[in-house]
């Protein structure tokens, strides 16, 4: 079980054009913020190319090229280096804005795309679920956020009320 | 060590700190170790789960009340 080698893979990948950009997210890339949380799973917001002729977008010369290097299909995963991965295209606004203004970090000499700490907590807030909460607290306890910048992705997204909520919920002292 | 409450939260939130703090290699590392003790743990809860299926359990008869309890 290796992530760095997911990573690598993911990077010759990008490297020979079969996909135009990628970046990590969930809670492997909110590793990149805060402290380790376990998880089964790697999700990599992708760009995908449309196939010729069709309008349908398809992960297919992902699996392909995968395949060939030894990743397994599994269900919706691909198993790579003992880590299923999951391939998600951008389904929001939101997460297309994040892809495209994903940093990228230093991981012993091998660049990683990561979604900035600001779009991970963003993307929790609009994705709402328990788990989801529990790390946009934790992005906001670990005081890594740039407030201006979070608070101008929220506007742009129309997450201003959810935010409202969040905090009244969850950071209100008075409650 | 100390059992104020105030303290127990602080050293937590200073080992999340710490953790937080630890190189990008190191904590993507820990990633693969959380990973793995989680699927060990499933496997054993799952293998559990199996073995009590195909153990008949007999349910304790209740005692009949004794002689001088009658």
């Amino acid at each position: 079980m290796d992530i760095k080698a997911v990573i690598a893979l993911i990077n010759q990948m990008q490297a020979d054009g079969v996909v135009e950009r990628y970046a990590i997210g969930g809670a492997v890339g909110a590793t990149f913020y805060l402290e380790p949380v376990a998880t089964l799973d790697v999700d990599i917001f992708v760009s995908f190319e449309s196939a010729p002729g069709s309008l349908m977008v398809s992960p297919q010369r992902i699996y392909d090229y995968l395949t060939a290097r030894g990743g397994a299909v599994e269900r919706e995963y691909i198993v790579i280096a003992g880590w299923p991965v999951q391939f998600l295209p951008p389904g929001t606004p939101l997460v297309e804005e994040a892809l495209q203004e994903a940093d990228v970090k230093d991981v012993d000499g091998t660049a990683a795309r990561v979604l900035t700490a600001e779009h991970l907590a963003a993307i929790a807030l609009q994705t709402g679920r328990a788990k989801d909460k529990a790390r946009l607290l934790q992005f906001v306890e670990a005081g890594v956020l740039d407030i201006a910048r979070f608070r101008a992705i929220l506007a742009r997204h129309g997450l201003g009320a959810a935010w409202q909520k969040f905090e009244q919920q969850f950071l209100s002292d008075a409650s | 060590m100390s059992f104020e409450l105030q303290k127990i939260l602080e050293s937590k939130r200073a080992l999340r700190r710490d953790l937080a703090t630890r190189p990008i290699g190191e904590k993507l590392q820990l990633l693969d170790a959380l990973r793995e003790r989680e699927l060990a743990i499933r496997g054993r809860a799952a293998g559990a789960a199996q073995a009590d299926a195909g153990v008949l359990r007999e349910e304790p008869v209740p005692s009949a009340p004794g002689p001088n309890e009658r």
